[in-house]
């Protein structure tokens, strides 16, 4: 039932995308949550969000980036460099992070240094503030605006409100649709694995979405659910992950993700754009607000107070809070969650990682492990007393 | 960390310790010579400055900031945790004391011979990232652990700009239960919509110190710091003539007093009165025909294009007199005011600051436009090869000074830079630069030993035949 969601979730290309692409439609790349896909969906260009799956070597992306960064934007420039996204006729880089916002510069000066025809042929900087005030949103609302000029005039296209207002109809839609997906993990017992929400979710980003919409709503009328009880309920918080064999890992068969904040995933709360406000205003308001990233700084106790809530949602027995080596912004964060859930009294697990082929799978299915027993122990101990 | 090194405030040893190394030359020179003999750790940085005539006002100048932190709330004074890249102008214009982060870190490096290794730990032991910018944990790590001046607030001007240092200040805030405000920046400068933005976020950055400091701005203070700015500014134009000079007629440190001068006191008078002294300094060796590095013969030049190497006793200052290499700014020194050379020489008035005290509404768009300008907010805050950004002012400055070579220094904790450096490293070396890039940690040797830096970079100096 998950098998073409695991397909298009675990690969670079697709065939949704090749047949759209012969059919002459034109597919933009972006590389953070913060990016509207509503826009693109309006002018009947498929949004893609760049993934850095199944790299093999990382040669041009050591010799671009600095030792010092995280592997998971090296991993995205690598694909670039090897010519795996030439099926993008657009990138959009957005300042998510600062090893991400780099990616700017790489992908331009490997296409000059190798010679290599690596840069889509629209390519736009699209810069999203790091607080919400109302001269942030005014700020994005330009910043919008200046993107729909921007790609119309690249591509040739005429842009409209009413397409816009039917697009963020249909996203909201969609998100609905995703909501009931992700309350089968939340509720208890849960019904889906938390690796088979996030390959959908995954796949949602990587294909046309008017087709993955059918797929959705074709899965939660057929789907009756798998059984999962006993397994213990993990939360799952901190860098962005589209490696669904990452989260296989932390499940194993001991233990099922039920709620997750990950970049690429449902992060806490779906958040609909409202249709009753200006299509603009109402896009940068749900994409400043909705996001739980720690790029928005000041921003910690709203953001763990949402954890909370989804943590007494779900159930939630432990927590994984994980992140990539050099993402300070998760790392950091993972450390004040950590202090204040424990003091809460809900068990944390923090690993930091690399990303990309799991290299260091056993030591991290160790600690997991480990963690488990933990859990384990500590509901004997509350059924004993 | 020990227990004994929580027995005294970190300010306050350091407060003592310059407040002493600042009166050293104030007896006769056989008693300086004794005094030395008793501070055999510290004796060599203390020497070093004093090679510059501003040097004593320097260690004055830093014991005075350090008793402005420490005596804050006893003098009933709020103090504003914040970075080296933010003007504290508006703080000083609030009579809110400033605790610079990277600042403090720096006066621990250059002094103890441990460095800030145990505050670094302790930052780590609290929750923070190891791989995070040492610049802000050598400091942080003392206030997280209660062993300094009280924080009130925090405020940070580098969301935008560079996620490492934004990140300290926002889990020190969140760690501490502590306000904080950001002033959050776009990533490209000129435009107008840049500037409505950053002069509106300034203005709830005002609202904000308002608040928390509960004293209202003082127009009229603001109006005579701002004019105290100006005069700094062309007091530091005239210096940036001085270092364009082979050989060099100012000591090596002057770029380092120039900048922390102003990361310290920027628009007060005692940074006013330092830059005099080093003008004065400049002129007289300039009449002279005398060069400021005191050695023989000044073969090579050197432009920083990030920051320098802060590690026990200014070695690496040390260092460049040893090899004589002249060494005349970094990233750090410019500040880009529309009369500054590099500005007049480029005609990029457009993106260079213009003091103007006439109204309140221009002040503020002023301090706005100057807080945007400061280094590392100006240069780093977009693609590096943008019109303005890293590449086009490394350049420029590194012309401008006659450099022989460019150094990165920087950190690991540095992901902006390190995100793009080896890219700009091309450039530089395509533009005729030969280029070092150093591994090392500027604030920690634990990273990379300084011999190892040091041996690393007379290699490089070596094979390129520039010494």
């Amino acid at each position: 039932m998950f098998e073409e969601f695991y397909t298009v979730a675990q690969s670079i290309n697709n065939e949704y995308i090749v047949k759209a692409k012969e059919q002459g439609v034109q597919c933009i790349g972006y590389t953070c949550s913060y990016f509207p896909e509503e826009i693109l969906h309006s002018l009947g260009i498929i949004p893609y969000r760049v993934k850095g799956l199944n790299v093999s070597s990382l040669s041009v992306a050591d010799a671009a980036f600095g030792p010092f960064i995280c592997s998971h934007p090296k991993c995205l420039l690598q694909h670039f460099a090897d010519g795996d996204y030439s099926f993008l006729d657009g990138i959009v880089v957005t300042p998510g992070c600062d090893s991400m916002r780099r990616i700017d510069e790489c992908i331009r000066k490997t296409a000059v240094n190798l010679n290599l025809p690596v840069v889509p042929p629209f390519f736009f900087h699209y810069a999203v503030p790091h607080k919400i005030t109302e001269y942030s949103v005014k700020w994005l609302v330009d910043e919008l605006q200046r993107f729909i000029d921007s790609v119309t005039e690249h591509f040739s296209l005429s842009f409209s409100y009413e397409k816009l207002k039917e697009s963020i109809a249909f996203y909201n839609r969609m998100r609905k649709r995703l909501e009931e997906l992700n309350t089968l993990r939340m509720n208890y017992p849960a019904r889906i694995a938390g690796a088979d929400a996030v390959a959908v979710y995954v796949a949602g980003l990587s294909m046309p979405r008017d087709r993955f919409y059918s797929m959705v709503e074709s899965l939660l009328s057929q789907y009756t659910g798998t059984n999962l009880e006993g397994r213990r309920r993990l939360m799952l918080i901190g860098s962005a992950n589209d490696d669904i064999d990452f989260i296989k890992a932390i499940e194993g068969e001991t233990a099922v993700v039920v709620a997750d904040t990950l970049c690429y995933g449902p992060r806490l709360d779906v958040d609909y754009v409202d249709e009753s406000d200006e299509p603009l205003h109402a896009l940068a308001l749900r994409y400043l607000n909705h996001s739980h990233c720690p790029r928005m700084y000041g921003g910690y106790k709203q953001r763990l107070a949402k954890v909370v809530e989804a943590i007494e949602r779900a159930k939630v027995e432990g927590v994984v809070l994980q992140n990539i080596r050099f993402c300070d912004l998760h790392g950091a964060e993972n450390g004040l969650i950590e202090r204040d859930l424990e003091k809460m009294g809900i068990p944390c697990l923090r690993l930091e990682r690399e990303y990309g082929p799991m290299a260091d799978y056993e030591r991290m299915r160790m600690r997991i492990d480990a963690f488990i027993e933990r859990l384990e122990v500590r509901k004997f101990a509350n059924i004993s007393s | 960390m020990r227990n004994a090194l929580k027995q005294y405030n970190f300010d306050w040893m350091l407060w003592r310790t310059y407040e002493a190394g600042s009166r050293l030359l104030a007896g006769t020179k056989q008693e300086y010579d004794i005094a030395l003999r008793y501070i055999p750790y510290f004796r060599d940085p203390v020497k070093e400055v004093f090679k510059a005539k501003a040097g004593q006002l320097f260690l004055q100048m830093t014991a005075t900031y350090l008793d402005n932190i420490v005596h804050a709330h006893q003098r009933g004074k709020k103090t504003c945790m914040t970075t080296f890249c933010f003007s504290p102008a508006i703080l000083y214009a609030l009579d809110i004391v400033p605790v610079t982060l990277e600042l403090l870190t720096v006066m621990m490096t250059f002094l103890y011979k441990r460095g800030t290794g145990e505050f670094l730990d302790y930052c780590n032991e609290a929750g923070f990232t190891e791989t995070s910018c040492s610049s802000q944990r050598g400091s942080m790590g003392a206030l997280l652990a209660d062993i300094g001046t009280p924080i009130d607030m925090v405020v940070t001007d580098s969301p935008g700009v560079c996620d490492t240092n934004a990140n300290a200040f926002s889990f020190f805030a969140a760690y501490k239960d502590l306000p904080f405000f950001q002033l959050n920046m776009p990533p490209w400068l000129v435009e107008e919509r840049v500037t409505e933005y950053q002069v509106q976020d300034y203005k709830a950055l005002v609202a904000f110190l308002e608040e928390q400091s509960g004293k209202k701005l003082d127009i009229d203070r603001l109006r005579q710091i701002l004019t105290e700015l100006q005069k700094q500014d062309e007091l530091i134009n005239e210096l940036e003539q001085f270092l364009c000079y082979r050989p060099l007629p100012l000591p090596v440190t002057t770029c380092l007093f120039i900048y922390a001068g102003r990361f310290m006191f920027a628009g007060m008078p005692i940074y006013t009165r330092l830059l005099e002294l080093l003008v004065n300094e400049g002129r007289e060796n300039v009449r002279l025909h005398q060069q400021g590095i005191y050695t023989s013969h000044e073969k090579s030049r050197g432009f920083f294009c990030y920051i320098d190497h802060y590690t026990h006793s200014l070695r690496l200052w040390q260092m460049l007199q040893e090899l004589n290499i002249g060494y005349s700014g970094n990233i750090l020194s410019h500040f880009w005011a529309d009369s500054n050379p590099p500005v007049i020489q480029n005609n990029w008035k457009e993106a260079a600051y213009s003091i103007k005290t006439n109204t309140l509404e221009d002040m503020l768009t002023s301090i706005a436009q100057i807080n945007s300008r400061m280094p590392m907010i100006k240069s780093i805050r977009g693609p590096y090869d943008s019109p303005y950004m890293w590449l086009q002012d490394t350049l420029a400055l590194a012309s401008m000074y006659k450099a022989d070579f460019i150094v990165y220094n920087g950190t690991p904790g540095c992901r902006n830079t390190w995100g793009m450096v080896k890219l700009l490293a091309q450039d530089t070396e395509k533009a005729g630069f030969p280029t070092h890039i150093m591994y090392a940690d500027a604030f920690d040797d634990r990273v990379q030993s300084w011999d190892a830096t040091r041996d690393r970079f007379e290699e490089f100096l070596r094979v390129r035949r520039l010494i």
